[in-house]
Formats: structure tokens, sequence, C-alpha cells
């Protein structure tokens, strides 16, 4: 398994592009929590005309990828219009930095998915887009999001999810991960943190 | 002045120079003991003399040290030597929830194959609890296991007392003590304080990897572990290098020739970091005790708003080696157990920071440490989303 970071990891952790914050942005989210070792606040100035990121700064309490990953994002999304911001994903993101070992891939994700969340409070807040309706889809989306360590690939990608349902504020979700797996704790923990910010979700029900 | 500057002497230490020159002419001719020709009887003779010196450190017998290829291996050895030899008198064994991976693995393996354990909470300085350890004592527990000097926030457990609470049970309960730390860093002395078996490894005290020792004492028996030939050890039987032997005697020579020296060194390095620390950066906690019941080359440290990953890596950039508790760092993704028991929150533990220092450790090493630290911590403090409260 590869365990090194890439030279250019390095490079935008030693020297972050677009880092601090910006005075009144357009929009801007936070994603992750200190308690799990990571988080990520973009902040984006937004052309109303063009919708075009004019200027995007970031802040991020983590690892040198959660750094470097919280950069490249950054420097992929000014310029873009949303569109084509939002289109930017978290493979396209380690790749941009000659990849990522395996078990930091989920720093890629937090990235991406923080600026996809300040780009979505943009759109709410001016009423580009509308609030989605809370359904099984979300759950699976968010699964989408978790990353397993030991290969760097999200859980839905790995065909680990066998089950998924929502029904009365319950969500229910049910994996495939052998009882040996050393991740088998991590992952649960991971499916609750991405489930329970959703107020929607009342309780939520892990089998493996 | 070294090309890295190293501070991560809990890991592994520096091979010292007369440690290698010592170890090379059992490199060049490596002939094992057995032998009944002059090389052999040679070393044969030897042993006795290197299991004597070692002996004298702790105060026992050359007969109560076993050379062993590694820390590791004597755990296992005494731990699982002790309970098979005694599994008619009890199946309870009692350690802590902040002990060494060593004594932990081996406590599962014992739990899943029908023992019972009682895992000791820790105080937040890292001391176990005495008072529940008291009330652990049965009639079946047989066997006590401790990291004499935490591997993580250097806590010295109060093993007189230790034993003094396990003298007060009907029946005799053994104690093991995993003194990789401890050993070489702390004064011990086995008699003093009522350990029955201890392991050390070299390579922690600038001797050679795969090389260390397990005293046990004399009225203790352990059943066989390792069934081979018998060449230098009863106990760890088959082949082991003479040559690490060797390597790991000088290291101890070269410590306890001077040990008090060493031994202040070690503690003035402490002091000189730690006071540097408080005068040039804020917002730090030191994990762990203070004073004299904390070993001397151990400081950990809690730079808050900042994740340790990213602290120790961009040390790293500069040469400099660190260790850190955060789960970032570790392969498993879990913030260090030591800490969470010591009720850290899962912040203070991902802001940890180990520095161990060793003989080499200068002042002048500790003075660009804490430059590049200062550097380091403000540039990760500036852009963080954790800010201290305004």
């Amino acid at each position: 398994m590869k365990m090194e970071y890439s030279d250019k990891v390095m490079e935008h952790f030693m020297n972050p592009r677009n880092r601090g914050s910006i005075e009144n942005p357009d929009a801007c989210a936070t994603e992750g929590s200190p308690a799990c070792g990571d988080q990520v606040k973009v902040f984006l100035n937004i052309n109303p005309e063009t919708l075009i990121i004019e200027d995007v700064k970031f802040q991020s309490y983590g690892c040198a990828s959660n750094i470097a990953t919280g950069s490249i994002i950054t420097e992929m999304a000014k310029g873009k219009t949303l569109e084509e911001a939002k289109k930017i994903d978290w493979k396209e993101a380690a790749q941009a930095l000659d990849g990522l070992p395996p078990i930091k891939m989920h720093c890629s994700v937090l990235a991406v998915d923080t600026l996809r969340s300040a780009i979505k409070n943009y759109e709410l807040e001016h009423n580009l887009a509308e609030k989605e309706e809370f359904s099984k889809k979300v759950i699976l989306e968010e699964l989408e999001k978790i990353i397993y360590p030991q290969v760097g690939k999200n859980l839905v990608e790995l065909k680990m999810v066998k089950y998924v349902g929502f029904e009365d504020g319950v969500a229910i979700i049910d994996l495939y991960i052998p009882e040996f797996d050393a991740y088998r704790d991590n992952i649960a923990e991971e499916v609750k943190e991405h489930l329970e910010r959703y107020p929607e979700i009342k309780d939520i029900k892990i089998t493996m | 002045m070294r090309e890295r500057l190293y501070f991560n002497n809990c890991l592994t230490t520096p091979i010292a120079n007369e440690v290698m020159a010592a170890m090379e002419p059992y490199l060049l001719e490596n002939y094992y003991p057995e032998n009944f020709n002059k090389t052999g009887t040679k070393i044969v003779e030897q042993l006795e003399i290197w299991k004597n010196m070692v002996a004298k450190t702790i105060g026992a017998d050359d007969k109560e040290i076993h050379f062993t290829s590694g820390g590791t291996l004597a755990n296992n050895i005494a731990i699982k030597g002790y309970l098979l030899a005694n599994a008619g008198k009890g199946n309870h064994i009692i350690c802590s929830v902040i002990d060494y991976p060593d004594i932990l693995a081996n406590a599962a393996f014992f739990e899943s194959s029908g023992y019972e354990v009682t895992y000791l909470n820790a105080d937040k300085e890292g001391f176990i609890d005495l008072k529940q350890l008291r009330e652990s004592i049965r009639p079946e527990t047989i066997l006590f296991m401790t990291t004499l000097v935490n591997h993580t926030v250097g806590t010295i457990q109060p093993i007189k007392k230790i034993r003094e609470i396990l003298n007060s049970a009907d029946h005799y309960i053994a104690i093991h003590s995993d003194a990789c730390e401890a050993y070489g860093r702390i004064a011990v002395n086995i008699r003093e304080m009522g350990i029955d078996m201890m392991s050390v490894s070299g390579h922690k005290i600038y001797g050679p990897q795969s090389s260390g020792f397990l005293y046990v004492d004399k009225k203790i028996k352990l059943a066989q572990l390792i069934h081979g030939i018998k060449r230098l050890d009863d106990l760890q039987t088959g082949g082991i290098s003479v040559a690490n032997i060797a390597g790991l005697v000088k290291a101890i020579e070269l410590i306890f020739q001077d040990f008090h020296s060493y031994h202040s060194h070690l503690k003035q390095m402490s002091a000189y970091f730690l006071d540097k620390v408080n005068s040039e950066i804020p917002h730090v906690i030191l994990n762990g005790p203070t004073g004299n019941s904390r070993a001397p080359h151990n400081l950990n440290l809690t730079f808050e708003y900042i994740e340790g990953e990213a602290i120790m890596m961009m040390l790293d950039y500069y040469n400099i080696s660190v260790a850190t508790g955060s789960a970032c760092a570790s392969q498993g993704l879990k913030p260090n157990y030591v800490l969470q028991a010591l009720g850290k929150t899962l912040e203070q533990s991902h802001g940890s920071i180990k520095f161990t220092f060793s003989r080499y450790t200068t002042t002048e090493e500790l003075d660009q440490l804490i430059i590049k630290l200062k550097e380091v911590v403000g540039k990760l403090r500036e852009n963080s989303t954790l800010q201290p409260d305004k």
C-alpha cells in the first residue's frame, strides 16, 4: 500500500493556495468535525451575473492531505462557473495532487464536499436551486462520501452497501463488512457522523 | 550536528558507535557457544560475564537473566509461559487500559481463550487506579501486568505500592512488567520493586534492534514456549544473535557507567524544552504527570486548535522527527488510546505530539526545534477553522 505523500501534496501542504477567509463572503460552508480529526471551511465570492467564482478561500483543521486537498480544490474552482465547479469530483482533486495514499482519500471527499456545500448554500439563498426533499437517495449520496481506508474507494463503489432504507425517520443501512475487518467500527462511526446532521433522521440502524 | 533532528527515541534510539564496534567481532566470527572449540567455549564464558553485568543493573542474579530477540518476544515468553505454567492455579489476570500493546494483545489473547481480564482505569495523569486494583483481586488472580513507564505519557507506575496491594491477597500474585521504556531511563531494582518478570528492549537504549532481555525471578517457573535446540538460552531456544547480545551489553554498560549523569541529562533536556515551549508558544497542554513520577525523556504536548499529523509532517519536511497521537497518523485511523483513557478530548488527542529525548540530544538541537515548532504551529493555527475564544 502506498503510504507516502506525493511531492505535489507536500508542496500544497507547505504552501497552500487561497488560504484564509473572506470577510462577508457571498457563500460559505463548513464540513467535517475536529473530533473526527478534520474540518474544512470554504468561502466564496461569486459574480451574480456570470455565476463565476471570482474568489475562493479555505481554512482547515486537519492533516497534511486535508490541507493539500483544501488548497487544490480552491485552485480548481477559482474562475469556474458554479455549474463547472460543482462537477469537480474527489477523484479529480486527488489526481491533481498526483494521487493520495488510499487511507487519505477521505480528505479529498471532504474538501470537494465542502466546496459543493458552499455552492449549494449560495444557490439556495439566491433561489437557483430548491431544497431537495429528504429521501433515501440522500443517504446513499452520503454513503458515497465514505471511503474505505484500505483501498481509497467509497462504500457504494465497493458494493459494501447491501441495503438502504428510510422509514418514519429511521435510516436503515445494511453493510457488507466482515467481522475481522480492522476498519469495521470506524466505518460504522463515520456513517453515523454523516447521517446525524440531517434533522430528518431520528434514528440510525446499521447492520453488518 | 546530525542532519536529522531526532526526537522519537521512544520508538527507537540511534545505535551507539561503541555498540557497533562491540558487535563487529561477533559478526565477523559468528560462532555458536555450543561448539566445544576455542571460540565456542569463549562465548559461553563471555555470556556468563554479560549476564552478570546485566543482572547487576537491576539487582538480580545472573541466572535470572535471559537474552531474547527483543522486548515483544520477552513479553510473550514471560506472559504466556507464566500463565501456561500456572494454568491450574487461576484464570484471572489484571492489567490496565493504558498498557503497551504487547500486554494488551496478550491479555486479549488469553481473554479469548477463557481467561478473565480486569483492565484497570487510569487517572488523568496516567496512574492506574489502585483502589480498583485492590477491589479486583480474587482467589483466581494469578498475574498482574504493567507497563512500568507508560509509552505515551511517561507515567512511572507506583510499583512498590502495587506490590504491597498484591501482597495483601491470601495467595501469591506475580508481577510482569514491560520495562522497555523504563530500563536505562529510571532506576530499576527488581527486589525493591517486587517485580517477578521484566522485559527490556535493546533498541530503546542505543543497542541493536532485535535485542533484549527478560528477567525472571528464580522462584518463578515458566512453561517452555519456544521449543527447539538449546543454544544460548533455555527460554528462547534456537539461535540468538551473539553480536546483538554483545551490542546490547555494550549499550547497557554505556548507560550504567554513569547512570546518574545520563538520567539528569534527559531531565535537563525535557525541562529546558518545556520551559521554552511555555514561554514561546501559547495554548499548549502537557499530557501526563509532572515532576519525579514522569520518565525523564518524555514530553507529550497538545497544541490546541491544530491537528498533530500536520505538525508532524511539517516538522518532517524540515528533517525533524517527532510522533503524534492523532487518528490521522495511525493506520487504524483511531486516536491514541492512552490519551483517550486519560480523559483527553478527541481534539486534544489529535493535536498531541510526543517528543522523546536521548543522550545525544543537545540544547542547540532543542533551540532549532523550538524555532521550527513555533513557525509550524503558527502557520497551521493561522489557517485553522478552530480559533481560541477571543
